[in-house]
């Protein structure tokens, strides 16, 4: 799973705040003008007018993807508690 | 004592002066000069030292030495005929032997060699399909070598000239450099304005009747076509004709309709007897930041209506536009402009009737090809035009848009980077791919700031230069609002440039098309980069190409041989070489429509100023609904901006039917006065006027002829 995140986007920090991303296998790719990667991979995933309006946005390995702090913070809480 | 015409020399029509120098010897020879004003005049040797003076910063020593010795040169050769352009390429010859290279250039001549004009004068111009061949085409081209010239040599540095020469990257339109690239605006201007022209012979006050305003509007797309260098894009023109048509009958919606389109496809009488390039950009829907706009109405008043309440009349038209379109011209061919642009956006799919309408719009897509299919999602609202660009509306033209006379848009040039010529150079070493992409990007901002300069000193001569038009001031802001211009970055050859670093196309592979997302992201961002650092928009676009590609595939088979030679496609032993265009696929590849439409469209969002998918139909004719469904599916299953189906059809010039498909004699009376007809880049013209690379790419491309439901099938 990728959990894609922006420069200066408070959502995503209270994400990562309250979730251990490396417990949980989650990758983090944080779209900065300096990051062709990170751009091309949203990109990839057909989420880049999604990341204009809406982060952070976090990728499912079956390629489908959560967007929203809240959501995501629900999902991955359900998913912690399985753990 | 002789004399030389000083317009030979300064290029102007500098009054001839009568006084000569006594002090200056000149050689009493019986010696004429034919002149560039068209007479014979005496030598005088004064006026070289004039002319070297006036327009070099060499001194007047040096002058004098440089005149002696071309006299001297003159005199002694026996030349029987001496011009005013032979004299300067002698002392422009001289100044070379003295070192004086930078005079040199400041004293040089523009022009065309004889032989060349020969040939312009005998054969068509291949750079523009939209160039038909003729004395005014002739005209335009040769005023297009002068001033190609003189962009080169004039506004851009040599360092950006040279990388333009060279192929590293393609400044669009030199041609026209004296204008911006191209416009987009709505008819609000002139129904409120009127036609109200600067230089013209006489003022029209805003149209009464939808008639004249249809005028006024091929009138003004005509001045805006002397002014911008490509495409005039209009607006919801079936919304703002709508207050023209309250209580006209349906035939007469149609004979408007049917005048708009006639109208703007037999324009071919304007700037070096091109048709004007035009798109209209139309709507099923009354678009969101339209609802609530108070409509303009006969006589540019305010009709106390909004135009949410011209919803049926504005589909009406829309609906006649199509009609015409379907039947094609005369002899059944479609019409190549003006290009009509449907929106189908959210709001689209709310509107009643709009499965009918895009039924509509889909059997005009199968029978003729023309519909573009313009996708804006969520909140996106933009213009389009030109092959592919568009104008995304932001915040505060939303905020314009309840004054749509406002909303003009416009793309100051367009600055396109050869992505494969950066392959070769870098031994697929990431770094330097990348660096090399900054160097190339850094030049072509360099170019934009160039041009945008020289077009600064024309826009500030006012209602006394030469952009008279673009500085008129109806609403409190000139037409050209400097403020809401983009630059246009583009890109060719994305394919082939991957090809060269990863060893295979982007069709071949997830890893090389990933790897060529990367690429466009960087770019993405230099552009978000260098505009913050500049205070200007610089946006990446689809290149349309069209002669592009070709360019830049010669250069580098001359420079990147025997590599390039394995790169290129088309044929070589034919000289039918191109790059792919863009960010496409290689044409070729065995893609079904809907893989190549999601892959493609993987960019599009990366793409700001706009970016199409073709799909080649060659000579299958789908079923409407089949397409319809094929475009729903688009438009909510994949990130692509916009598509269009092109088919292809063979116009006979012997009985005047028109036929599906290319072939090479007519199917129904045998004869070969046949004339090819499909899309180009963006707009369908005749193919015998295509550039080499033109044609080796339609004999690559894959024709999707299998994968939509036939009619009837």
């Amino acid at each position: 799973m990728t959990l894609f995140t922006k420069e200066g986007c408070a959502k995503c920090a209270y994400v990562k705040k309250n979730v251990d991303l490396k417990k949980l296998g989650i990758r983090e790719e944080v779209l900065s003008p300096d990051n062709p990667d990170s751009l091309a991979h949203l990109a990839w995933h057909e989420l880049v007018t999604v990341a204009v309006t809406q982060m952070p946005i976090l990728v499912l390995d079956d390629n489908t993807s959560i967007i929203g702090a809240i959501r995501i913070m629900n999902f991955l809480t359900a998913m912690s508690d399985q753990l | 004592m002789g004399s030389v015409d000083p317009q030979a020399l300064q290029g102007n029509s500098t009054p001839w002066p009568l006084s000569k120098n006594p002090e200056n010897e000149t050689t009493d020879m019986a010696l004429f000069v034919r002149t560039s004003s068209e007479t014979l005049s005496d030598w005088n040797r004064q006026r070289i030292v004039d002319a070297l003076l006036r327009e070099t910063t060499i001194d007047r020593d040096t002058a004098e030495q440089v005149s002696r010795e071309v006299e001297e040169q003159i005199v002694t050769s026996k030349i029987s005929l001496v011009t005013a352009p032979l004299i300067r390429e002698l002392v422009d010859a001289k100044l070379i032997e003295h070192g004086l290279e930078e005079a040199r250039k400041m004293h040089t001549r523009l022009g065309v060699p004889l032989y060349d004009v020969d040939q312009l004068i005998l054969h068509p111009n291949r750079e523009n399909a939209n160039v038909p061949h003729g004395p005014e085409a002739t005209n335009l081209t040769l005023a297009e070598r002068i001033k190609k010239e003189y962009a080169l040599l004039s506004v851009f540095s040599q360092e950006i000239g040279d990388a333009h020469m060279r192929g590293d990257l393609h400044l669009h339109d030199l041609g026209f450099i004296d204008r911006p690239y191209c416009s987009g605006q709505s008819l609000e201007y002139i129904k409120k304005f009127g036609l109200h022209l600067p230089n013209s012979l006489s003022m029209a006050r805003p149209a009464k009747h939808s008639e004249v305003l249809l005028a006024h509007m091929v009138k003004f797309a005509a001045a805006l076509q002397s002014n911008f260098a490509g495409a005039i894009g209009w607006d919801a023109v079936n919304l703002f004709f709508a207050p023209y048509l309250e209580g006209l009958s349906d035939r007469e919606v149609h004979q408007l309709a049917q005048m708009l389109v006639y109208e703007f496809s037999q324009q071919a009488v304007a700037r070096g007897g091109q048709a004007i390039f035009t798109d209209i950009n139309l709507y099923w829907e009354v678009p969101k930041h339209f609802e609530n706009v108070m409509a303009i109405g006969a006589g540019g008043e305010f009709t106390g209506k909004t135009y949410a309440e011209y919803a049926r009349e504005a589909q009406r038209f829309v609906w006649a536009l199509f009609d015409v379109y379907r039947d094609g011209d005369a002899v059944g061919r479609p019409f190549f402009f003006p290009k009509p642009l449907v929106h189908i956006t959210e709001k689209f799919f709310q509107t009643p009737g709009h499965m009918d309408f895009l039924l509509h719009i889909c059997n005009v897509a199968a029978e003729k090809g023309n519909t573009y299919f313009v996708f804006d999602r969520g909140h996106t609202a933009k213009v389009s035009e030109c092959c592919r660009l568009s104008f995304k509306l932001e915040q505060s033209d939303l905020e314009d848009a309840k004054y749509p006379w406002r909303m003009r848009y416009c793309a100051l040039q367009n600055v396109t980077l050869n992505l494969p010529r950066i392959a070769y150079q870098c031994g697929a070493d990431d770094t330097k791919l990348f660096a090399k992409i900054l160097e190339v990007f850094t030049k072509a901002v360099q170019a934009h700031l160039e041009k945008k300069n020289f077009l600064e000193r024309l826009l500030a001569l006012g209602d006394n230069g030469p952009l008279a038009l673009l500085t008129m001031n109806k609403d409190g802001l000139p037409y050209l609002r400097m403020h809401r211009v983009t630059h246009l970055i583009g890109m060719v050859g994305l394919n082939e440039m991957v090809q060269v670093h990863r060893g295979k196309q982007m069709h071949e592979s997830e890893e090389t098309l990933r790897f060529g997302l990367k690429v466009i992201a960087y770019m993405k961002l230099l552009a978000d980069r260098m505009s913050q650092k500049y205070g200007m928009r610089f946006v990446l676009e689809q290149t349309p190409a069209e002669s592009t590609a070709y360019r830049f595939a010669k250069l580098d088979l001359r420079d990147f041989s025997p590599r390039s030679g394995y790169i290129v496609k088309g044929d070589i032993s034919r000289g039918e070489v191109y790059y792919s265009n863009s960010t496409y696929m290689n044409v070729g590849s065995v893609l079904n429509p809907i893989e190549r439409v999601r892959k493609e469209g993987l960019f599009h969002p990366l793409i700001e100023a706009g970016a199409l998918t073709h799909l080649w139909l060659g000579e299958a004719r789908p079923a409407q609904e089949s397409l319809a469904n094929f475009v729903i599916k688009v438009f909510r299953n994949s990130q692509n901006d916009q598509i269009a189906f092109s088919p292809e059809f063979t116009a006979c010039t012997a009985c005047g039917r028109t036929a599906r498909g290319l072939s090479d004699r007519c199917c129904y009376c045998g004869s070969r006065q046949i004339e090819g007809i499909t899309r180009i880049t963006g707009y369908f013209t005749k193919i015998s006027s295509w550039n080499k690379g033109k044609l080796g790419e339609l004999k690559d491309r894959f024709r999707n002829q299998g994968y939509f439901d036939s009619k009837g099938g």
